[in-house]
This record gives structure tokens, sequence and C-alpha cells, in this order.
């Protein structure tokens, strides 16, 4: 029996059986870590792709609220999860904001010049520099080249609560993938997407009214990579005849869809000249009744 | 049995499959299976009748098609937390009654003069209600503002880092009773004496209640690293910040120890009724001082009051304007 080089699962072409595929060891095949199962099935998957596609907006390609949802498939996608010790180093200048009473001459209707005062909020920045630490837990990185990073993110987040061990049984009978990235590269994805986290939170840490120029060195110790297979029903949605298929992604946890959607070109054409036209008139009518 | 986390020091449970703390993961503590030895498909029969498996989303775990028998071969992955210490009443019953009966008489001059005599007690129900107790050592990074240093602003901004022990605190799991009350009854507990949860429940006085945790263990653990956190920031705020008037006050932190037990711990839940009125009250399982709850004020005592009251500001109104004419 022939296999893509990257399956985990197969079914067999005479009875129809699921497999799991076992490999020689070697430094493509890792054994997943987690693994979390489907919760829904493809009819459920299909409606709720079916009610995100019907909510798309008017200027989106109105070919994808028509089209046909069919052909769904269950897939467990090969991802990373990566946690670490973030230790960090910031430097900003914190905003504390003061008031204060200021004198202003103004005209009066009269034409005559007064001295007035108002209270103003004025802002006093003083640097602080400091340290900082946490952890950061649940960081997950696609491993698959056929699906990018952005893409899993839009289906984002996954209850990592209901992770289980991985166990074969766990996901035969489904489309399920190996790695196809190396690890490396996902340490790669996961480091910077864990400085990026690291980043959001030193904002929020931050004392004072606002702050500005705030830049950090960061350093991630004690960091763990398990390969997860997370549960993805992949669809590809064929919107019009002569453009390619539009990928659309739910995830089989929480049922949050993702996909997108490209403009439509005609429609934002279409309003453009309607608000141009719009204008026209208006100005043809200024000028049509402005008295000669 | 109960180990510790590689990374932060949380405690881990055999079943854990991450730290809940900071995702570490749990490696399992077998050798790895042996690995085959050339590419080959291996097909997951069902035990009642032979046929190929596939996991199920329907039931969530693998199913068998032709005779519907579901596998169950996974643990169970986060069980509802359990109490594993639990503490004795030593206020009995009838002094709980007694115990309300002198509350009830010391309501104030806004109660009314009958309570305590008219007052019956509805039901009283002996109770043990679910609660975390830890102890940590963290290593706690903060900011804040206060106006030590001020020039222009009120205010400056400060930080720091500091290394706190917690010990023996208490973070409720009730959800009978409102956390101000546990609050209030937490420091009349005696923890030296707690006694293994299971002998001790199992020996329930009639009409007793035992409060289950209602939480899993990784949500349970999280809730704790909130608590600990929330407390850092008042530590923080009370003892290290410089200054005398602080704000925005920020915490970070990295556990260096956590050890964390849950305990059931006993109070006595009492309605009574005045006057056709239900009101609760709750009397302290182990420190008979401690009593909590509502009670009914006396619409005469307090017109009376204000009457009084009137009357005096009336009075010295008179006296001042007779000093002054």
């Amino acid at each position: 029996m022939q296999l893509p080089s990257t399956a985990r699962t197969a079914v067999c072409p005479y009875c129809a059986a699921p497999a799991i595929v076992e490999r020689p060891r070697g430094a493509a095949s890792v054994d997943p870590a987690f693994t979390m199962g489907f919760v829904f099935e493809a009819p459920r998957a299909s409606e709720l792709v079916r009610r995100w596609a019907r909510a798309q907006g008017f200027f989106r390609e109105p070919g994808v609220r028509l089209a046909k949802v069919e052909d769904l498939r269950g897939v467990y996608l090969p991802a990373y999860l990566y946690s670490a010790v973030a230790r960090s180093r910031y430097s900003a200048l914190i905003g504390e904001d003061y008031t204060e009473t200021e004198t202003y001459t103004t005209t009066d209707a009269q034409g005559k010049t007064e001295t007035r005062t108002r209270t103003v909020t004025r802002t006093e920045h003083r640097p602080l520099q400091g340290e900082h630490a946490a952890y950061v837990a649940d960081v997950l990185v696609t491993a698959s080249r056929a699906l990018g990073n952005a893409e899993l993110e839009a289906v984002e987040p996954f209850d990592l609560r209901a992770i289980r061990r991985y166990d074969p049984s766990l996901v035969v009978g489904w489309i399920a993938e190996d790695p196809s990235m190396t690890a490396a590269e996902c340490f790669e994805l996961a480091r910077r997407e864990a400085v990026e986290k690291v980043g959001a939170s030193l904002h929020g840490f931050m004392p004072g009214d606002s702050h500005r120029d705030l830049v950090h060195e960061t350093w991630l110790e004690q960091e763990s990579l398990d390969l997860v297979l997370v549960p993805v029903w992949v669809l590809a949605l064929r919107y019009r005849e002569d453009r390619g298929l539009l990928r659309v992604l739910v995830n089989g946890q929480t049922g949050r869809v993702a996909g997108a959607v490209p403009w439509s070109r005609l429609r934002i054409a279409l309003a453009v000249a309607a608000a141009l036209l719009a204008v026209a008139a208006v100005v043809a009518a200024v000028l049509l009744l402005e008295p000669a | 049995m109960a180990t510790a986390c590689g990374r932060c020091q949380g405690a881990l449970d055999p079943e854990d499959l991450r730290c809940a703390l900071c995702g570490l993961a749990v490696l399992e503590g077998e050798l790895p299976a042996r690995a085959p030895d050339a590419a080959r498909a291996e097909i997951v029969r069902c035990v009642t009748c032979g046929a190929a498996m596939a996991y199920d989303a329907r039931v969530q775990a693998p199913a068998c098609a032709f005779c519907a028998s579901v596998t169950r071969s996974e643990r169970v992955d986060d069980p509802m937390e359990q109490a594993s210490h639990a503490l004795a009443f030593t206020v009995g019953p009838e002094r709980a009654r007694e115990v309300l009966r002198a509350w009830l008489s010391g309501r104030g001059i806004f109660a009314p003069a009958d309570l305590a005599t008219n007052a019956t007690v509805d039901h009283l129900r002996p109770l043990w209600w679910p609660a975390w107790i830890f102890s940590a050592l963290a290593d706690v990074w903060w900011t804040a503002d206060s106006d030590h240093g001020a020039h222009r602003s009120a205010w400056a901004p400060q930080n720091g880092r500091a290394a706190m022990r917690f010990e023996h605190l208490l973070v409720s799991a009730s959800r009978g009773l409102s956390y101000e009350e546990c609050a209030r009854l937490a420091p009349g507990y005696d923890l030296q004496r707690a006694a293994p949860a299971e002998a001790l429940l199992s020996a329930t006085p009639p009409g007793g209640v035992v409060e289950r945790f209602d939480v899993q263990r990784s949500a349970a653990r999280r809730r704790i690293l909130d608590a600990l956190t929330s407390m850092a920031g008042a530590e923080v705020g009370a003892r290290y910040v410089p200054g005398s008037r602080v704000r925005n006050v920020r915490v970070s932190l990295l556990l260096q120890s956590l050890t964390t037990r849950r305990f059931a711990l006993p109070a006595y839940v009492l309605a009574y009724r005045y006057e056709g009125r239900l009101y609760r009250a709750v009397v302290h399982g182990q420190d008979e001082r401690v009593v909590l709850g509502e009670s009914p004020t006396s619409v005469w005592r307090v017109l009376g009051v204000v009457a009084a009251v009137l009357l005096a500001v009336v009075l010295i109104a008179w006296i001042v304007s007779l000093a002054g004419g």
C-alpha cells in the first residue's frame, strides 16, 4: 500500500479498515506526546461553516455565501505546544499626569482682549528600568507546512484542559499528519510568539497613567516543546469558477470557523462609483440652485 | 502520591499530563515504546467483536461501528477535587443553638427587644465547606506608582523585586457561603489538628452536609495562582512600595515552592424564624465567638431613635438661641 510520507493514519482500500501507520523511528518521525479529540461530527461542522458563510459582509465575495459546503474532512493537525520561563529586562518612559492652571488671553465679541485661566492636564515622563519574570504557557504553533501558523491562530484557542496522552486509538479512522516542519523551525516560531506574549504582558505591567518607548530584552529558560495533534475540520470552498479554492478551517473542539474570504472588487468598485455619483449629484444641485 | 513540577515546583498528581501553572509537560514514566523496524499498518481491533475501530467524536473515544462498544482506555485526566483533610466540630449542636440565642440578644438597639425570646430556630445543619490551604514561596517582581520621589505630578513610578513566603493561606471553594463569610470564619480554625478527611467525614452527624469541591483540579490550581498573585499585590502595596500613597500595583511571580491541601472545614448553618420571616446565620464549628448572619430591625426602634435625635437637636438649638438672646 502506498502512503503519503506524512500520513499517520490510513484506510485499507480493500476492506476499508482504519489503520495506524508506524514507521521506523528517524529524524522525521516523532510520536506525538498529546492529542485532543474531536467533540462534534461533520454535519455540525458543515452547519457552522454555512452559518459563518452567511454572516460574511457585503463587500466580500458574494459567491462564498452561496458556495456548497461539501467534502469536509476531519484532520488531526500536528502542532507544537511550547512553554517556558521568560525573564525580561525592560525600560520605558512612564507618563504621570498632573494638572496645571494656566492663563491665556482671548478676544471677546466686542474685540477686547481679556485674560482668563483654565486647568490643563499635562504629563510628566519619567524613565523606569527593571526586571520582570513570568511563566509563558500554552503557546501553540503549527508543525505542518500545508497549513501556516496564521491560519492555525485564526481558529485558536484550543481548550488545553481536554488534552490527552497520545494513543493511536484516539486518531484511528481520521486523517492524521506527521509534522512536516522540523522541531528547530517550530522552536523558532514558538519563541517568537512567546516573546510577543511577554511584550504584550509588559504593556499591562507598566505603572503610570500612560507609557511610551517600552523596549524589552527577553531570555527564555527551561523551555519545553511537545508535539500535539489538534482536531481541525478542513474544507475547500469553491466560490467562483475562475478562482482557486478557499480553505476554511473549523476548530474541532470549540467550533470556531476561519477563512480568508477575499474582498469583492466589483462590489467595492460599484460602491465607490455610487458614492462619487452621489457627491457629484449634490455638487450639481448646489451649483444649479445657487442664484447666479 | 504528589510530586512537584520540575519548573515551577507546583504540585503534580499521577493523572496530570501538563503542569496546570506553567504548562511543563509531564513525560511518561516508562521507557519509550519500542520503535518498529519497518513501516507497517496496524489495525486497532474491537475487543468485543474483532472489527476495526475508529475514534468517534460523539463519544470522544474509539468506538466500534459494528457492535457499538466503546473503548475507555484513557483515564480521567482532570478529576474533581476532593478534600484530603478535615477538622472536627468542637462546638456541639446544642451549644450552637445557645450561641445563636446569645448573639440574637446582643444585636444592638435597632433589633426588636423580643428577638432573642421569640425567634425560633427552624433548622440547624452541620456543614463542612471546602477550601484550599496553601503555603508558597514566590519570587515577585512588581511595579507601582507612589508619592515617593514625586516631582510635578503627585505620582512617581516605582519597581522592585521581593521574595515572599505565604503560610497556611486559605482560598474558599464554597458556593454556599459567601466570600466575606469564609474570610471571617477562616481565622478561627485550628489547622494543626486536621485529620484525614475520609475517616472524619464518613461519621457525618445526622443532617450533616459535606459541600463538594465543584472545580476541576487544573482550574483549582489556576485559581490558587490567581489568589497568590492578588495576595502578593496586596503585600507589595502594604510593605514594599516606598512612600505613603500607592496606586497601580502590578505583580508578576515565579514560584519557588507550592504545597496545597484540600480541607473540609466545619460550621453550622442555621435558619431562624422571627414574625414569620426566615433569617440565616452561620456559627463557627470550632470557635463559638464567631457568629455571622442577618437579623431583623425594628421599625419602631429606628423611628424612636430618629425622633430622639431630632428632639435633642431642637433642644440644643433652643438653648443656643436662648443663650444668644
